[in-house]
């Protein structure tokens, strides 16, 4: 039994987690939830014992304090830290990690275990392959078993399902399962993803350092019944995912909620209010389909990271580009942008059928990009970022002060502009990215994984604002993400695995294919039968 | 102390060198320190371009010319051309000396007159030009002397010994100072690039989260560069004695142990960077800094310490370059080895200064996130 | 041309804001090449001298010795025997060792040819033979009276061959190169790490347009910070000769600084991160240095040396510097120097253009 007291993290001045207390007992899963910088990594790591802390954790009846206090317990901890395939070593086998891993905690050899992990794990006959070159997904089952190879009795998982796709998510999900079936262990397991915290036994919901709520899945839905409609119209409300959430009545029937509507609710109590986008409406020629893509293919030496992969993007259409990480998207987006040369394929944009450099210079105005990792200029403020921009694009100095103030104001972010982006959340840095993406109004938006990081209140309000500008500008977007719940707000969606296309449809036609299903589900049915 | 687990770290540390490439860093950059400055860095200048301009013609002023014609030193013209169009030349850095032996040399010679031989030199690079001038000195007095009445003149000869490296070779003089900047910047980068890699990758929470002590991490991160550097001391002893042909006079054994020593000391600089930085780039940058210049200045390469004063003798003691590269130039040029008390001081010195830097590096060592 | 301005301004505006690397660059240039200029010396200085006078206080003894003083020499150390200055001079305690033989008074009263025994510590060559050289002046001007031989030795263009002189000028041409490299590399690959360059290369700007914005942004920092060294540094504390034309001094180092921002272009083309960058630069800095000339004369080096060395930038611009500030060069004789780096770096960029500069 894991107890923890009134722990509280500080990194100077600041706080990270305050007076944190809560309990885990045996064989039970108990997941961290809650957005960026809410506290949940602070937390796992000074109960891990590798940050400094105050207040008290007890593990079994012995008490500790500090990460020296808590070094005799090491032998029966283990952590998992956030980031894919952080604990590896890119230049090691999966044998010589289990080596390793083995030895340096002493762990006698037990050839029966460690076969059943590797089997688990799905990576039995991987065994000699390099870390570098195992894929998303296996990573973080290797992490997870490396950890599990000296049998800890509390095992400490900090988002370990972020980026992996989504038949491994199920399978780690199996490898624990079967784990805490077998030996007694407490788990501590932080997410992103609300499916997976559904079957927690236990959820501690994180905001802004403090935890607000906890309690099993059920309990913690049924505290979000009343606070939640079906989809309608109101004023101080949120309304995401075919539900609003509102404290004051709405004149609608009560839907049911998901974990999701703990955030939502949470806000509101706060008198934090949904962000309304206002995009003025413009008109635009285009060609019907403006991006034309056939068999195009991507190679890294002997590595294939688009296979031959075809995909249409119609004039005002949402396209979603769904896989796991290292699925080839980014690869692919960054063909057709030509900032990598093309192997193999055909490719037209605009109507217009790309062969050389000199192609793509008229057709830059036409486009917009928004990179991974929001890339803007960390030591310039916002305004001086849009400014820019703005100039290299060839807008007049007016037009640009215009552009600022009216994107600012219907984005949200106008009080934020003389700031820099690293002292802002990821959320108000993906609008103002999006911002200077569409600063010079183009008719075509490409959006690498603008909602990886971004907690779901962010990520709501996004959507919302790339369907008000599909609606005002007819705008056509292709937007890579690997949530594949996010699948719902697209027109159509293409999923990619290991460089190929599995899935190109729309969502409705998919869920008729599976009635009753998720897109997290039915996505896995998709990953099997490809397997 | 268990064994086992430094092993399969140690092990570990050995298989990413080699399958990351960066063993050939390990070999790489001290070999190139050597070969380059050993080469690059020479102080004697041959082949200087040389004018004569002979107003004289004489047999007398004909030999003399000559006698510049006959030397590695030299390279030399007699032209005729007036002594303006030389400077002209010089100007524009085609020429470096010029020789202006005036009319009736010969003659106010054997009459025993006093006459006046122009020497020019390009001293831009001031060295050069000091060394220049020492050369054509040489020659000019020697040749001169040959052809002198034979009346008393009282005159002093110098006879010289020198010691050491009679033949005043450059690479005798610096290829010893360099073995001691080498063996000092590559093993720093190494163990601290061992353990920053960690910080920057996020590997180190294997360490933080398992039952590893310090002491068990420390000796598995710090051997390695250690036994890998060991190796370059052996390649540094060849690269000095056989393609720079630098004579070794005193006992392999004394440099082997006091060169040991001295990586463990650059080990524990490498170490103490690493606590203090987070990047591999800050890392480098840092290791670089604290040990390059130092071993330039205080190696004895350039200057030797006797000639220093005040604030840079203080220095020169405070760094570890100055004890090694004391036993390095006996070993190679002088060779009193341990009948010497100053060896042996300096040797305890190097000893002291590894174990210091490697306990305080353990000390400031944190087994938490920080 | 807008473009132009707007991303020029930006790098500058960039730069300032990075506290840390304006510091770094400020101690470098200023601070480094101080310290290098005062501290490093090469030529004989404060050389300690040690003798044995057997010739019981002759006034020839300590004539000589007389001579043998600051700034060169230390005061010479008396010691008692032969064997005692062996060994202080195996302990490096003595640099120069002087012997005075029994007779070596008498023998130059006789009117003959005495001689004077000295042990040299020839570790460090340079300073041994310089400092024989020393003594062979000294001893010669006792002679020299009657000798029918005079040498009119002028040493043009730096007088005193004053090391202080040079030595800070060649560690502030180091420093020019590896700043230059690493500055001009480092402009392009942060962008490439943070993922701004794809962003950049999507903009209608022509990408030309872009490196030759961005390089000149580093090119500019770097003319201010050389002219800032070479106002405060060379001529303010060294007092560096100025024989030729400043306007020429000036636009060669600009010259200078763009071929050297080539070999960085270069650099960023090859390089994803900034640790790539640094490895590089230092494995590209060491040839540039050492085929430059500064510390080993082009001439004496092996011939295919001597070829490679074409390629070094830095060996155009160092024999121009030296030639405008020390030989008072005229202009017109300075064009193969801006030949020789406009050709390089032009090529540099072509290839750097080609690497990074296009979509596909």
């Amino acid at each position: 039994m894991l107890e923890v007291k009134n722990l509280t993290v500080r990194y100077g001045k600041k706080i990270a987690i305050k007076n944190a207390t809560f309990n885990a007992h045996n064989k039970e899963i108990v997941g961290l939830i809650g957005a960026d910088g809410a506290g949940k990594s602070s937390t796992l790591h000074a109960i891990a014992g590798v940050q400094r802390f105050e207040g008290e954790v007890v593990f079994n009846g012995y008490a500790y304090h500090s990460p020296a206090e808590a070094e005799p317990l090491k032998s029966q901890i283990a952590l998992m830290p956030q980031g894919l395939g952080l604990v590896l070593y890119p230049d090691l086998s999966v044998k010589e990690h289990f080596e390793f891993f083995k030895r340096i905690r002493g762990v006698k050899d037990d050839p029966a275990y460690e076969e059943r992990l590797l089997k688990m794990a799905g990576l039995y006959k991987f065994q000699d392959r390099l870390a570098k070159n195992l894929s998303g997904g296996m990573k973080q089952k290797l992490s997870l078993i490396c950890t599990l190879l000296h049998r800890p009795k509390l095992l400490i998982l900090d988002e370990p399902t972020t980026g992996v796709d989504p038949l491994s998510r199920r399978e780690l999900w199996e490898i624990l399962d079967e784990t805490r079936h077998a030996q007694d262990i407490v788990i501590l397991y932080s997410t992103a993803y609300m499916q997976e915290a559904q079957q927690m036994d236990k959820i501690l919901l994180f905001d802004e350092g403090e935890i607000i709520a906890q309690g099993k899945a059920e309990e913690l839905l049924k505290s979000a019944e009343p606070y939640t409609y079906e989809e309608t119209s109101c004023d101080e409300c949120f309304c995401f995912d075919k539900r609003c959430y509102s404290l004051k009545p709405l004149p609608v029937p009560h839907a049911k909620p998901t974990l999701e509507a703990l955030f939502f609710i949470n806000a509101l109590k706060k008198g934090k209010k949904e962000t309304r986008f206002q995009i003025k409406p413009k008109k635009v020629q285009t060609p019907p389909i403006i991006v034309e893509a056939k068999g195009l293919t991507k190679r890294f030496g002997d590595f294939v990271a688009d296979d031959h992969i075809d995909l249409t993007l119609h004039a005002g259409e949402i396209l979603g580009l769904l896989g796991a990480n290292g699925a080839g998207k980014t690869t692919f987006i960054k063909m057709l942008l030509g900032l990598y040369p093309i192997d193999e394929g055909e490719l037209w944009l605009l109507g217009k059928k790309i062969e050389s450099y000199e192609d793509r210079i008229e057709l830059k105005n036409y486009i917009g990009y928004m990179s991974q990792n929001f890339a803007l200029y960390k030591d310039m403020t916002i305004k001086e970022n849009m400014e820019y921009f703005g100039k290299l694009h060839e807008l007049p100095s007016k037009t640009i002060a215009q552009k600022i103030e009216e994107l600012s104001q219907g984005l949200g972010f106008a009080e934020y502009l003389d700031e820099f982006p690293t002292s802002l959340p990821m959320g108000i840095n993906q609008r103002f990215s999006l911002a200077t993406a569409i600063l010079h109004e183009p008719v075509v938006l490409f959006l690498d994984e603008p909602t990886s990081g971004v907690d779901t209140i962010a990520r709501a309000g996004f959507w919302k604002l790339l369907h008000e500008l599909k609606r005002k500008w007819r705008i056509s977007i292709l937007i890579t993400t690997h949530y594949m719940s996010e699948a719902e707000y697209c027109d159509r969606v293409v999923v990619l695995k290991e460089g190929k296309k599995i899935v190109d449809d729309t969502p409705q036609h998919l869920h008729e294919l599976y009635p009753g299903l998720s897109f997290e589900e039915i996505f896995i049915n998709f990953y099997k039968e490809t397997k | 102390m268990r064994l086992g687990a430094i092993r399969a770290y140690m092990l570990k540390e050995f298989i990413d060198l080699k399958r990351s490439k960066m063993i050939y860093l390990v070999y790489l950059l001290p070999i190139m320190i050597l070969i380059l400055f050993g080469y690059g860095i020479r102080l004697e200048v041959t082949h200087a371009r040389t004018i004569v301009i002979d107003q004289d013609n004489s047999k007398l002023s004909i030999d003399l010319a000559h006698a510049f014609m006959h030397s590695k030193y030299f390279d030399t013209k007699i032209l005729p051309i007036t002594p303006d169009e030389a400077l002209a030349s010089m100007k524009r850095a085609k020429t470096d000396i010029i020789i202006i032996i005036p009319p009736s040399f010969e003659k106010n010679l054997l009459k025993g007159l006093k006459s006046e031989i122009g020497v020019f030199i390009d001293a831009s690079f001031p060295l050069r030009g000091r060394v220049m001038q020492g050369y054509v000195q040489g020659v000019l007095l020697n040749k001169a002397s040959e052809y002198l009445p034979p009346q008393k003149i009282p005159l002093i000869l110098i006879n010289q010994r020198l010691l050491f490296n009679q033949a005043m070779r450059d690479e005798n003089a610096i290829v010893p100072g360099l073995i001691a900047l080498a063996l000092l910047v590559a093993p720093a980068i190494l163990a601290a690039l061992l353990i920053v890699k960690e910080k920057e990758y996020g590997t180190i929470f294997n360490f933080y989260a398992s039952p590893l002590s310090k002491a068990e991490f420390l000796i598995a991160k710090l051997t390695p560069p250690f036994v890998l550097h060991s190796v370059n001391i052996f390649i540094a002893f060849f690269i000095a004695t056989y393609i720079f042909d630098v004579p070794f006079r005193g006992s392999f054994a004394l440099f082997w142990v006091a060169s040991e020593l001295y990586v463990a000391v650059a080990v524990g600089i490498g170490l103490l960077v690493s606590i203090i930085t987070r990047t591999q780039i800050a890392a480098t940058v840092l290791a670089m800094l604290i040990t390059i210049i130092p071993s330039f200045l205080y190696s004895g390469m350039l200057m030797p310490i006797s000639a220093m004063e005040g604030g840079s003798y203080i220095e020169a003691h405070l760094f570890p370059v100055m004890y090694y590269s004391y036993i390095l130039y006996d070993t190679f040029l002088i060779g009193q080895g341990l009948q010497s008390s100053t060896i042996i001081l300096y040797l305890s010195i190097l000893a002291l200064y590894g174990t210091g830097l490697i306990l305080i590096g353990s000390k400031l060592l944190k087994k938490e996130l920080s | 041309m807008r473009a132009f301005w707007t991303i020029l301004l930006k790098e500058l505006t960039l730069f300032m804001r990075s506290v840390g690397l304006v510091v770094a660059v400020l101690f470098f240039f200023l601070v480094d090449v101080y310290i290098v200029g005062n501290d490093i010396e090469i030529e004989p200085k404060n050389v300690s001298v040690g003798y044995v006078d057997y010739s019981n206080g002759g006034v020839l003894s300590k004539k000589i010795l007389s001579h043998l003083h600051a700034p060169e020499f230390k005061k010479p150390i008396p010691f008692q025997s032969h064997e005692a200055l062996s060994k202080a001079i195996f302990d490096k305690k003595i640099v120069v060792g002087l012997i005075f033989d029994p007779d070596f008074q008498k023998r130059y009263d006789a009117g003959g040819a005495t001689q004077l025994n000295v042990l040299l510590d020839s570790t460090a060559a340079t300073q041994s033979l310089l400092t024989l050289n020393y003594l062979q002046n000294i001893v010669l001007g006792f002679s020299s009276p009657k000798f029918p031989i005079e040498l009119k030795i002028h040493k043009l263009f730096n007088q005193n061959s004053d090391t202080k002189k040079f030595m800070p000028l060649a560690e502030l041409l180091s420093i020019m190169t590896l700043f230059g490299v690493i500055l001009s590399a480092s402009v392009f690959v942060k962008e490439k790490e943070q993922g701004t360059w794809d962003i950049m290369l999507l903009t209608p700007v022509d990408s030309r347009i872009i490196i030759f914005a961005k390089t000149t942004s580093q090119v500019l920092i770097l003319f201010f910070l050389t002219m800032l060294s070479t106002g405060i540094d060379l001529f303010g504390i060294f007092d560096l000769p100025l024989n030729g034309s400043f306007a020429a001094y000036a636009l060669m180092t600009l010259v200078f600084l763009y071929s050297i921002a080539g070999i960085g272009l270069f650099v960023a083309a090859v390089s994803n991160t900034i640790m790539e960058v640094a490895q590089w630069s230092v494995f590209l800095m060491m040839p540039i240095i050492f085929l430059s000339g500064a510390w080993t004369p082009i001439y004496s080096m092996n011939i295919y040396l001597q070829y490679l060395a074409y390629l070094s930038p830095l060996r155009y611009y160092i024999e121009g510097v030296e030639s405008i500030l020390f030989r008072g060069t005229p202009v017109e004789d300075l064009w193969l120097y801006f030949a020789g780096m406009t050709v390089i770096g032009a090529f540099l960029f072509m290839v750097g253009y080609r690497k990074i500069g296009k979509l596909f």
